[in-house]
Order: structure tokens, then sequence, then C-alpha cells
């Protein structure tokens, strides 16, 4: 502690930018995995609480997927012995017409039983009103509002507000508050209870419910209750306590979390490289005060515990910045997050409390602190070992060793071998990782001597570019691979980490773009929502009959699409008009005969499953599915793998008549519309609005419109992805600064010379400038080759673990080659203040000997 | 060619040091000059400011009759690669920068074309009898030779005023001697004023003009 | 018995018997049930909830029944105030287990089954619970005579009732009176274990087609101080009924 205070803060203050720079590194690696965390969990927190808050007592729930089931259903549920009462619930989110309040949760409820599992404490007794719930049960406009909603829209008993119904807005009348409590606090306090019929009637479900809320009896346990049930109901229903949910909605959403945790991951290890950066630096310029100490009698160990000692307390002071900067930006990755759950997965969400789990800040601190350590170790050790004598003679130092170099070179090789065995050798997923892990190391181990081989090529080309500038700027760079490499390294991740994530997405949007072509090309799409993937509103079956009794109509096709479980997961069950489909969109299957598929499928006699469920559950074409319904288990053969990028975890197409046995639900989520030759889309459009008109709320989108919503939403799913990805390369890019300010330091009798005969500004400046984008130069060559292998491994993860889509290895050049201007652009942005400063010294000091 | 009128250099600090004390002094075109004087009487920052290195705190510094004072950074540069050389006890060589390059390094920041540099800097080389060493690196070479690379560098524009600091502090006497031979060779060849800096009385006994400094004041100002 | 006995019919009875000074409880309240037997029952209903704060709330309905004691149907028809119009509620007893109810909501024109597990919520605001509105057979209880207390003036019988099984009603007993002069109901508590949850009292008694009846029900919800009274008015019986009017199907229908 002692030597921290006398040794290393001085020199810290000394150092004050720089020091800074580190810890900014680590603050914004922190920041960045304690951000997306936060609001990932507050997302999921938000998810579970609303789940939680309005399961009240409740003790288990019967769903069966989000399909919802037959009324009949709750009676065989109310008989069983071990339930003492059960109740339906409707669920639906729906837009609440006030600006800035996006969605309100309406829970539908059977008023009569409800109260046994919610607690609806009203504002005051107005009884006459509010408590009667005669007239809520009467009047089909009934809702009752969470306090918090209708202070914040200053709403009292008796006002109306207008939601979006399935017939379109509708205004209701307030018949109650609820005092605020633990139920009227989900969903943000956007909660509004109304009568479960009414809402049967005003979100399109026909006579179905979307789950049964049930208590146990006293004396029978849960499990025996569960039990019950499953003999009672067939293995067509899920029956789980509401914690339930919150497990599906994390898988539905998992492929996201690996997304959002490999960037983040990415972006602390980045911040780790700033941090090494610094310390390889601050050893190497540190040497004589640790040849100093060592000569008075400072062991090794002593020096190592010094600088490792020092990187805590930088890892610390990092972390409880990155911390708070962190929970700042929870908020609106939260937001964004809840975004694409809603528009993506088409689950409403509101995280608007994002809380901070302690276990969480202290994982990040120990994070950031361990991320300092380590990065500290390697040139810790190597203070350790300074010679007292070699460290206060002046002259020469920071070359890599040529064992160190060797070794280095060695370890990498062996790294190689091993991921080209484990991609090669083994199918497990495991040996993939490890694999993917050590061809990172390898590149990493590689990263300095390849910078350094890479900037010998490189001082020609510079030195004929300028010959003085030019070949000090290169010569810079391979004089001093440490305090190069490490932000050539980190350069190189975060470009490896752009390019993997460029490819990537340019290959699912082309893929996207294939599907869309092929099987979405409807002239219209008619929709009960705005947004296309909300499944909360539905349109009655024989809406399809009117609808194709339009003039300039040549076919309507009708599909309902729902996610059930399947094996455990949450998968999409499409039902569509199979023969139709045929007809007028067939799609070449990956596995199966086309005529035969479909003539098998639209018969009722098999199923087609999506590419991306074959490759998630291993399925073959051949395989017999049994998918649980509400109405039996079906097991059908699967006649066909085909591309459908409906949903990420997979879908199953099934005609609708399967659907429509299996679930006796005629309900429809889309139409699907083909006009006649000489019809044109806007006429029919209007058409089809005005005669919808004044029964129900209709949206109608083109295929152009379909399209561009279906791109704007893999772009909101990129969007969280992107903003780390600058961050990332945000601090690659103080790496850079990091560097170049060292490097004038360094660099200070050289430039001192050159100014003393006959350096102008201008030439300073340049040399800085061009050892910058040097850097940068660097950075992106080996980023770009780091990238194509990361762009392989992360389209191998996408295809196994996450969306299960083959997606073809393309290079993103286009990318590429705008990133190339970006990060020296960037790169010289970073030299600015460090040539600045390297023009502003004395002269007379940087020709002084120390 | 070298005038300095009242000049004085304070250097701020924790304490303000004075290291010269409002000094006049001409020096004419094609004198060698010696300043000597013990550690610390000011002849090193004297040599800064003659070679524009270094701005006085008060006074006026001209070189061939120009004023330094109020010139901007990149002016005071361009006097000095116009008109001065210098030869810096340590040879402020740059380690990575061929013999060549080093000493061509002047002629490009003055954005001379590579053949005019080449040419000039392997004739300087010749000059100081290293045209054999022209691709090594300055740590491959002795000290002496160290050296005569960095007069050649100091020579490469021709320049019309030289200035030497210690330059021979760092070699061993010998060597020393041969530095102190060329620089009167090239004296003799090229007609520049010469400013040597030492505080070895043997330098200074072969100049013709003797300049002793102490506590920041000349003590005495010899010629012969 | 039952608190349904209770209520709805209970309206009930009397010509003064021969030589029932030696009944047991049970057969008391079987005579009880006896005397209010009719083919079937026409009023409408004014329904006043008192609430603790001394607001009140009027309603009206019209209810018909049909069908004697502990097996009838019985439909009720809310037509004040106007936002309940229509609102109906379908009750079919049977003898040997809990009533079926519905019930009817025209502007969604819906029917709704009120499950067994909520006969003890409250009656759509009011102190009566859906239990409150059912009959049950008298074999469905065990009774014992606990002394003589009079009400009102009126000599009583103090009689307990007991449900055989525990589960099929929310009240652990009953405690009614019955009045030896006319053998009809004068007061009922319902007690949940040992506190009395509710009190049922049956006043303005007349003599209506030689029926014994109440025409004014009070019930009283001890735990909340809130009390809610019904005034029979047009009170008819036998009035000519059919039986089919008395299903789901002319419950929808007959909206």
């Amino acid at each position: 502690m002692m030597l921290l205070r006398l040794i290393s803060w001085p020199y810290f203050r000394k150092h004050i930018v720089r020091s800074l720079l580190t810890i900014a590194g680590i603050v914004l690696g922190v920041a960045v995995f304690v951000g997306m965390h936060t609001a990932n969990q507050g997302v999921l927190f938000a998810f579970n609480s609303t789940v939680d808050r309005i399961a009240g007592k409740t003790e288990l729930q019967v769903t069966a997927g989000e399909t919802g089931f037959d009324e009949a259903v709750l009676e065989s549920v109310q008989s069983a012995s071990t339930v003492r009462v059960a109740v339906p619930v409707i669920e639906a989110t729906v837009d609440s017409q006030i600006a800035g309040q996006g969605n309100l949760l309406v829970l539908g409820t059977d008023m009569t039983g409800d109260r046994s599992l919610r607690d609806y404490d009203l504002e005051d007794a107005d009884e006459a009103i509010i408590d009667d719930p005669l007239v809520f049960l009467a009047q089909p406009d009934s809702i009752m509002l969470a306090k918090e909603f209708a202070e914040k829209n200053d709403l009292a008993v008796n006002d109306t507000v207008t939601l979006g119904t399935v017939l379109g807005p509708r205004a209701f009348t307030v018949r109650g508050i609820m005092r605020s409590s633990g139920l009227t606090s989900a969903f943000g306090g956007n909660l509004a209870i109304m009568d479960i019929y009414a809402a049967q009637h005003m979100f399109g479900r026909g006579r179905t419910f979307d789950r049964i809320d049930l208590a146990t009896r006293d004396g029978a346990s849960i499990e025996k209750a569960q039990e019950e049930l499953r003999q009672l109901l067939g293995p067509g229903f899920q029956i789980d306590a509401p914690a339930g949910r919150g497990r599906q909605f994390e898988a539905m959403t998992a492929s996201y979390s690996i997304m959002i945790n490999i960037s983040s991951l990415f972006a602390l290890f980045i911040g780790m490289f700033i941090i090494y950066n610094s310390f390889a630096i601050a050893v190497t310029q540190r040497r004589s005060e640790i040849g100093i100490l060592r000569a008075l009698g400072a062991t090794g160990g002593q020096v190592r515990g010094l600088f490792l000692l020092e990187s805590a307390v930088t890892g610390l002071i990092g972390s409880l910045g990155g911390v708070l900067l962190g929970l700042v930006m929870a908020r609106g990755i939260a937001a964004s997050i809840g975004g694409v759950m809603k528009d993506v997965y088409g689950v409403a969400q509101r995280a608007d409390e994002v809380a901070t789990d302690p276990a969480l800040l202290a994982l990040s601190l120990i994070i950031g602190i361990g991320t300092s350590l380590v990065a500290a170790f390697i040139p810790a050790r190597q203070a350790a070992r300074v010679d007292p004598v070699q460290a206060l003679q002046k002259g020469k130092y920071q070359v890599l060793s040529v064992g160190e170099s060797r070794l280095r070179a060695l370890a990498a090789a062996a790294f190689v071998i091993t991921s080209i065995l484990c991609l090669t050798a083994a199918s497990s997923r495991v040996a993939f990782y490890v694999g993917y892990a050590l061809a990172i190391l390898a590149a990493l181990l590689l990263g300095p001597l390849l910078a350094q081989w890479l900037g010998r090529a490189l001082r020609p080309v510079l030195k004929w570019m300028r010959p003085v500038e030019g070949a000090l700027a290169a010569d810079s760079l391979i004089q001093t691979p440490r305090r190069t490499s490490a932000s050539v390294a980190a350069l190189m991740l975060s470009l490896a980490l752009v390019t993997a994530f460029a490819g990537m997405a340019r290959a699912s949007y082309d893929s996207i773009l294939d599907w869309t072509t092929t099987t979405l090309n409807p002239d219209l799409f008619v929709s009960p929502s705005p947004e296309i993937v909300s499944r909360t509103l539905r349109f009655p079956g024989p809406m399809g009959e009117t609808l194709a009794a339009l003039p300039g109509i040549a076919r309507v096709q009708k599909v309902r699409n729902a996610r059930i479980l399947f094996n455990g997961a949450p998968v999409m069950i499409v039902a569509v008009e199979i023969g139709s489909v045929a007809e007028m969109a067939p799609s070449p299957p990956i596995e199966g005969d086309a005529t035969e598929m479909y003539r098998l499928a639209a018969a009722g006699e098999g199923v087609m499953i999506s590419d991306n469920l074959a490759k998630l559950h291993g399925l073959h074409a051949g395989q017999v599915l049994t998918i649980p319904a509400p109405h039996g288990l079906i097991s059908l053969p699967i006649v066909g793998v085909v591309l459908d990028y409906s949903d990420q975890q997979g879908s199953i197409l099934v005609d609708r008549t399967v659907y429509e046995r299996y679930w006796r639900d005629d309900s429809i989520n889309l139409f699907r519309v083909y006009l006649t030759p000489d019809a044109s889309p806007a006429d029919a459009k209007a058409a089809i609005l005005q005669r919808f008109a004044s029964e129900r709320q209709v949206f109608v989108f083109t295929n152009r419109e379909l399209r561009d919503y279906i791109l704007r939403i893999t772009d909101q799913w990129f969007g969280l992805t992107t903003v780390q990805i600058a961050v990332a390369v945000f601090v690659a890019i103080l790496g850079i600064v990091n560097t170049l300010t060292v490097s004038i330091i360094d660099r200070r009798r050289e430039l001192g010379v050159l100014k003393a005969v006959g350096g102008l500004r201008g030439q300073i400046r340049r040399t800085i400038w061009m050892e910058a984008v040097s850097i940068g130069t660097l950075g992106l060559i080996l980023g770009f080759a780091l990238g194509a292998l990361n762009l392989y491994y992360i389209l191998q993860i996408v295809e196994h673990d996450i969306a299960g889509m083959r997606l073809e290895y393309v290079f993103p050049v286009t990318t590429m080659v705008a990133l190339v201007p970006t990060i020296l652009a960037a790169a010289f942005v970073a030299s600015l203040w460090p040539a600045e400063s390297a023009v502003r010294g004395s002269l007379v000091e940087a020709l002084e000997y120390e | 060619m070298i005038d300095l009128a009242r000049v004085t250099k304070q250097f701020d600090g924790k304490r303000n040091v004075t290291a010269l004390h409002e000094v006049s002094l001409s020096i004419d075109k094609g004198d060698v000059v010696s300043i000597v004087g013990p550690s610390g009487s000011g002849k090193s920052t004297m040599l800064n400011l003659m070679g524009g290195l270094d701005r006085p705190t008060a006074g006026v510094v001209r070189i061939d009759g120009d004023a330094l004072d109020g010139l901007s950074d990149d002016s005071l540069t361009r006097v000095r690669r116009d008109k001065i050389g210098f030869i810096f006890q340590f040879f402020n060589l740059l380690p990575t920068l061929t013999c060549l390059e080093n000493v061509g390094l002047p002629l490009h920041l003055r954005g001379w074309s590579r053949s005019k540099v080449h040419e000039r800097a392997s004739a300087l080389l010749e000059l100081v009898q290293l045209g054999h060493r022209t691709q090594h690196l300055p740590e491959e070479l002795s000290g002496g030779e160290r050296q005569r690379v960095a007069i050649a560098r100091a020579l490469s524009i021709y320049p019309p005023i030289l200035l030497a600091d210690e330059p021979t502090g760092n070699l061993d006497t010998r060597t020393g001697r041969e530095i102190l031979q060329l620089i009167d060779d090239l004296h003799e060849r090229l007609g520049s004023t010469i400013v040597i800096v030492t505080h070895d009385p043997n330098v200074a006994a072969r100049c013709h003009r003797t300049i002793a400094l102490r506590d920041g004041r000349i003590e005495q100002d010899v010629r012969r | 018995m039952s608190r349904a006995v209770a209520l709805w019919i209970a309206l009930v009875v009397v010509l003064a018997p021969d030589g029932v000074a030696a009944q047991d409880a049970r057969q008391i309240v079987q005579e009880v049930q006896k005397r209010s037997n009719v083919r079937s029952q026409r009023y409408e209903g004014v329904l006043q909830v008192f609430n603790a704060k001394g607001k009140v709330s009027d309603k009206r309905w019209v209810l018909e029944r049909i069908g004697s004691y502990g097996s009838s149907k019985m439909i009720l028809r809310f037509t004040v105030p106007a936002e309940v119009k229509g609102v109906a509620l379908l009750v079919v007893n049977h003898t040997d287990r809990a009533s079926d109810q519905w019930m009817w909501t025209p502007s969604i024109e819906r029917d709704r089954r009120i499950a067994f597990q909520d006969r003890s919520q409250r009656f759509f605001g009011t102190d009566f619970s859906f239990e409150d509105l059912e009959e049950r057979d008298v074999d469905q209880f065990d009774y014992s005579i606990l002394g003589d207390e009079t009400i009102d003036g009126e000599s009583c019988w103090k009689i307990q009732s007991v449900p055989r099984q525990a589960k099929s009603s929310q009240y652990t007993r009953s405690i009614v009176w019955v009045r030896k002069a006319t053998y009809t109901f004068a007061q009922l508590d319902s007690y949940i274990k040992e506190q009395v949850v509710r009190r049922l009292d049956y006043r303005d008694m007349a003599n209506v087609q030689g029926v014994w009846t109440a025409r004014r029900l009070e019930m009283s919800d001890l735990r909340t101080g809130s009390r809610t009274r019904l005034t029979l008015e047009q009170l008819q019986y036998n009035v000519p009924m059919k039986d089919e009017d008395f299903t789901l199907q002319a419950l929808r229908r007959q909206s």
C-alpha cells in the first residue's frame, strides 16, 4: 500500500490522461456488460413480475401454448378434486391510444370468481357503481384501471378511455380504479381489467380462453394437482406454476441474449487489451524506477504485487465507473430490448423499472477487476523479472525477445491445430466452442508478431509516401511491439466482431429476402393489428369469405400462427391452407419431394417443418412429429423441410383443417390476399378498408410494406448489437489514443531531433498521424482476417444454437469497404490530440539527456 | 552573423533560475567560437538560443541580421533548417534510420527529391569518411563514427552556421581530436560560422575566439 | 335446510298444523317447506343495498319460479337500472347436489356459468351470495332444536342445521328461527366456523293466496355492516308457466 502511494500515485498523476484513458477502457467494457445484462434482466424481470403480480394467489396455470383453448376446458379444470378455484383469463396488450403511454395490458377475467385469486382493491367506495359487478358485467365497455395508470392520465370513474380492439378503437368506461397493490403495478402500472367475455368479443378470441389460473384445495399438493389435471386434460395442455411462463419467455428470447452476451464479452475483452496495453507500456517506461526499487531491495514478488495492485485499483475504479454508466445506459437499452421483444417476438413488455441486481453488480466488479488483473498479469511478471542492472542503463528497450516470440508462435500453432481438430474431429458443441475460443486466442498470440511483420511490410510504403515521417512512423510501430500490438489487437478484435456481425446480418437479410420473395408473394396482407407479429388480436374465421367476395380479390389464404410448446421449446405453429399455398407460393423443399410434400400436408396427412426447427431439434423428413394440442395429440409424419423464417425458434406448418380440428379455433391472424391481374393493390386496399371500416379494425399491408416491415424488424434485432459494436470500436480507438500518447513520449527525443534539424510542425504532426493510420491499417488487415474466421464461427453458432438458419458464408465486402475509411478516419482523429501535444513540447527538454 | 542583444533566459519552476543575464554578444561570419564555462554557467542555454531551439525571456537574438523574436515555431524551424546545423554531445541520431537516411533527414524535411537527397547524403558521408557505412544503423557504429554521421547530417544543408554542443564530450580523446580535425577541415572547405560549447580547454584553444561564461554572464571574451 | 329456502321461497307459509307440539327439528323444516309449496311463483323484486356508509343503490327485477321446493327452477331478470336491464340469472336446483346457475348478459349475448367454486361470492354486489339463491333438499342437512325463542314478539323454534357434506356449503352451520304460529322462517343466521356472517330477517308477513309469505327480506352481512333489502311486489302464486322456459336455451332466446 505504501508502495502504491509512493510509486504508483505520482506515476498516475504524471500520466493522468493516459491513466484516464485506461480507466475509460474498463469503464466502457464494464458499462456495456452491466448495461446489457441489467437491461436484459430488467426486461425479463418486468415480464416475470408482471406474470407474478397478475398471478396473485394463482398456484398453477393451464395453457396450451399461446393458442388458447375452448371454454369447456374450464369446467373440466373446475371439476378436478384437487382444484379449489379455477378462473379463466385472457390477456391482451392493446394500444392505449394515449400518446406516450404505449400499450395497456388488459386482463380479461370473470369477476364472479376471480376475486378468489386476485384482489381488486377498489379505490374509494362509490360502491353503487364501482363495486357493482352487475353493471360491470352488463356493460361490455366496462373497464377497471390500475390507479397508477389512472393517475398518470388523469382518469376518474365514469371517464372513458379509448382502446384499440379488433373492432377498431373503442371507448371504454372506467367503472373502477384499483388501489395500488402488487397487481396494479404489473406491466408498469399500465393495467386494466375487463370482463372476460367482453374481452373475447373485443379481442376476437371467439369462445376461447388464453389460460386458466387456479389454486389448489387445502391439503392438495401442487404436484398432485398437476398430475390430476394432466390426466384430466391430456398432453395438449401445459400445467405449470406462473413462473413457468418466465422460463418460456426466456427460452424464446434466448437467442437474443446469446447475441448480446457475445458482443458484450467482446467489449470487455477489448477493454482488457487497453489495460494490457497500458501496463505493458508502464512497465517499460518505468523500468529504471523498477530497477531502483530492485536495487533498493524490493523482491520480484513485491514488484509484481505492486503492478497487480495497481491494476486491481485501476480495475476497481474503472468497474465502479462502468457500473454507474452501465446503470444509466440500462434504461435506454431496456427500452430497446423491450422493443425487440415486442416487435420481433410479439410479446409486449414494459421494463420501466430497471432493477439493479446486487449480484450482477458484484459480478461486474469482479469481472472488471479480474479482467484488469488478467490483463496486467503478463506485464507485472515482466516487471518482476526486470534485471536491476540492465534497467538502470539507458538505451534500448521494449523489444520482444526471440524466445518470447518463439513461445508465442509455438503456442499459437498449438492452438490453431487444436481448434482445427475441434472443428473436424468432434461434433460436440463444447468442442466447437473450445475451438472458437482457441482460434481467437491463437489470433491474439500471433497478433504482435503479425503486427510487427506487417509493420515491416508497411515501412517501404510509408517511406515511399514520406521518406522521413513515414519511415519514422513505421519504425515507431516496429520498434515497440508492446506499445503497438495491444491496440492493434483491440482493434483487430473489434473489427473481427464487426465483420462477423455484418456478415451474419448480410446473410440473414439475404436469406430473409430470398424467403420473402418465394413465399411472401401475395399482393396484400390483412392483419388485425398494426404490428403483424402481434397475435393479441384476431379475426373471426368467416371474415375470410367476406374478404374473398370483394372485387379485385382473386384468392384469400387464412393464416393462423401461435406459439406452442414443442419438446419443451416454444415454437411457432403456422396453420395455412397448404393446398392454396402450394399453388401460389410453392417453396422448394430442402428435404422431401415437393409434390408429395404439398399433397400430403394439404390432405392433413403430414406436416412441413421449417429448416431452422429441423436444425435446432435434429429433425428430418420421414420422422413422425408428435404435437400436443388441446384436443388430442397430433401424430403426423414430417413430409418436408422448407425454408421458413416466421420464427427464430422454428415453425411447424400444418394445414388449416388440422389446426381447426385439434385446436377448435377458426380465428385468423393474417390474411394473404392475391388480387386479380387487373386489380390495383391500392384500390383493393381501399376497398378492404372501406368494407370493414364500420365493423372492425383492419390493417392492410402491401407486399412492399410487409417486406420493409420484415427488414425493419431484422434491423431492430441487430440494432443493439450495432451499438455494442460501435462501443467496441470506440474502445479500440481509445486504445489508439492511448498508444499514441505513449508513442509521443517515447519518441520525444526523436521528434525533438526532427524539429531541431528542420522539421516543421506539420511534418511532426504528419508522422504521428501516419503512425495512427498505420495502426488503423494493421488493425484493419488483421481484423478482417480474424473477422473472416469469426464470421465462420458466428454463422455456425447461428445455425446450430440460435436460429437454425442456414446462412451462406459471404464476406461482407461492402461493410468492410465502408469500414476502411471509417477506421482510418477514426484513427486519424484519435491522433489529433497526441499530435498537437507532440508539437507543443519544449525542444530543449526533448533533446536533453535525462 | 549571430547577434545577442541583452539576452536573458530564465527557467520557471519551483525555483526561478536565471541561466543568462542580459548577455550581449556578436559573432562574425566565418568565425570559429568556443563557449566555455563550468556546468550551469549557461553555455548550453546560449547555444540553444543561438540555434533557435529556445526563446529568450528578454533580449533579441539575430541570425544573419534577422531577429528571431516574434517568429512562429515554424518560421523559427525554417531559419534553423536553412541556416543552422547542429551537432549534439549524444549525437541524437535516429536509431531506426541508416546513416544515409540520418544524413538525408534535413534534406527530406526540406522536401528535396529522393535522388538529390541520396546524392548529397552519400557525398557527405564520403566527406566524413563513412562512404562504406551508408546502410548501417547508428548502433552498429562506434562513437566517433556516430559523431561523424551527426556532423554529416549537420552539414547536409551546407549551413552558414554550425552549432556544436560538447561534440567531443562523449568520445575518447583520440576520437575527439579526429572529430575536431574534421570540424576544422569543414570550416576551411565551407567557411561556416562555427560555435562550439565545450569544457575542454584543448578544444577551446583551437578556436579563433573563446567566450567564457560564469553564472550566466560573460566573464571573458578572448580572441586569438 | 338451506339459506335458499330461506330466501326465495321460504317466503312461506302456514296454516296452523295439528299436533305439531312434539315435532322434531327435521319435521318442522319439512312442514315449513310443505306449507310454502306452490306450482309457480312470480313477483317483482325491489333490491336495495345499504352499505356501511349509508349509501343506497336500487335495482329491480322480475322473478319467476316453477317446480317444487328443492327441485325448482327460477329465472330472475333485472329491469332497473337501464344499464343492467335484461341481465338474467337462471337457477336450476337439484335435490341431490348443488344447483346449476347461469348468467345471461344481453349486451354481448353471452351466457356464463356461475361455477360451484364461486357460490360463496356476493351476488352482484348485494349481501346475498350465489349460494343463498339456492334451494336444497332437507336431506342434505342434519337438524336439531336448540330451544324456543321469541322474535318480534312471536314465539319461535330455534333450530340448527349442519350440512352433511361440509364442502357443499360455504357455511359451517345455520340457525333458523321458525314461527310456531305460521310455520314460517323469522330469522336465519349463517355461520362460518363460530362466527355469524350473514343474517336474514323475514318481515312483513302476509297471506298471499293461502301461503304465508314474507314480503320483505333483509340480508345483513355482519362482517361489513352492509345490508340488502328485498321487497316483493305484485307477488302471485300458481301463475301458468312452462317448464321449457326455464332452460339455458330459453334464457338465450328470451333476451
